[in-house]
């Protein structure tokens, strides 16, 4: 992993359309301010993790919980 | 082909029915998948990995459970789904299945956007808020089961007109 010492104000820049800056530290945060395109989706990691482990979550289920869920549907709709 | 699978025993599918998710879905290898709607199932459709037998997702179309549920997809995204302008794309939602129906979710932070056309998927991450990973599936559903149950006559309505 690359590692570079920033000061506040100061910036990285990756390729031509990405540019990080420290704008601010207080205690042990960091604001940064990200140029990039528009285009592009930045998201925090812990939303990238948390996706992934709701992932591990749903992959892991039976089909009684599946029938059961359906006849709960079917009932309420019921006139 | 015949896909087999954990749940549903030996299935029979069309080649060409296969989704292709290239980047699979988050924090799993699998790359195709068939998407399998029985009626019998109401809003549960499963997604099941061709060729893991063992995996499976059970997902709902966003339109069925979560009105109003919307965001813009990247113009980098569209391009990867091979979405043309015409093109609808279908968002399903990954539902966390639980032993008690009321403590089932559905992800709103990581939809599946599938172009039904090309059959190519894409699992997106969205940033912000506004969405949790754990949204209650029968909060929407239930809202819609009331609204439609209560009853049609309000006391106040049958009130005979003053004068």
């Amino acid at each position: 992993m690359l590692v570079l010492t920033r000061k506040i104000g100061e910036a990285v820049t990756i390729g031509d359309q990405i540019r990080i800056r420290v704008v601010e530290v207080k205690g042990n945060q960091v604001r940064l301010g990200i140029e990039a395109p528009q285009d592009m989706r930045i998201y925090r990691e812990e939303i990238y993790l948390q996706v992934q482990e709701e992932n591990r979550h749903a992959a892991d289920w039976n089909l009684t919980d599946l029938e059961n869920a359906v006849s709960l549907l079917g009932s309420g709709d019921k006139e | 082909m015949k896909v087999t699978t954990t749940r549903f025993g030996e299935l029979d599918i069309e080649e060409g029915k296969v989704i292709h998710m290239p980047e699979g879905m988050l924090g799993f290898v699998e790359k195709g998948f068939i998407l399998l709607t029985p009626e019998n199932l109401g809003p549960f459709c499963w997604l099941q990995a061709v060729d893991n037998p063992d995996l499976a997702f059970v997902v709902a179309d966003a339109k069925n459970c979560a009105p109003g549920y919307t965001f813009a997809l990247t113009a980098e995204e569209s391009r990867a789904l091979e979405l043309s302008e015409r093109s609808e794309a279908i968002f399903l939602l990954v539902v966390t299945m639980a032993p008690e129906p009321r403590d089932i979710t559905v992800n709103l932070r990581g939809p599946i956007v599938l172009n039904p056309e090309r059959l190519i998927a894409r699992q997106i991450v969205i940033e912000g808020e506004k969405y949790t990973t754990r949204h209650p599936f029968f909060e929407t559903s239930e809202k819609k089961q009331s609204g439609r149950q209560r009853p049609e006559r309000q006391p106040e309505k049958n009130v005979p007109p003053a004068g």
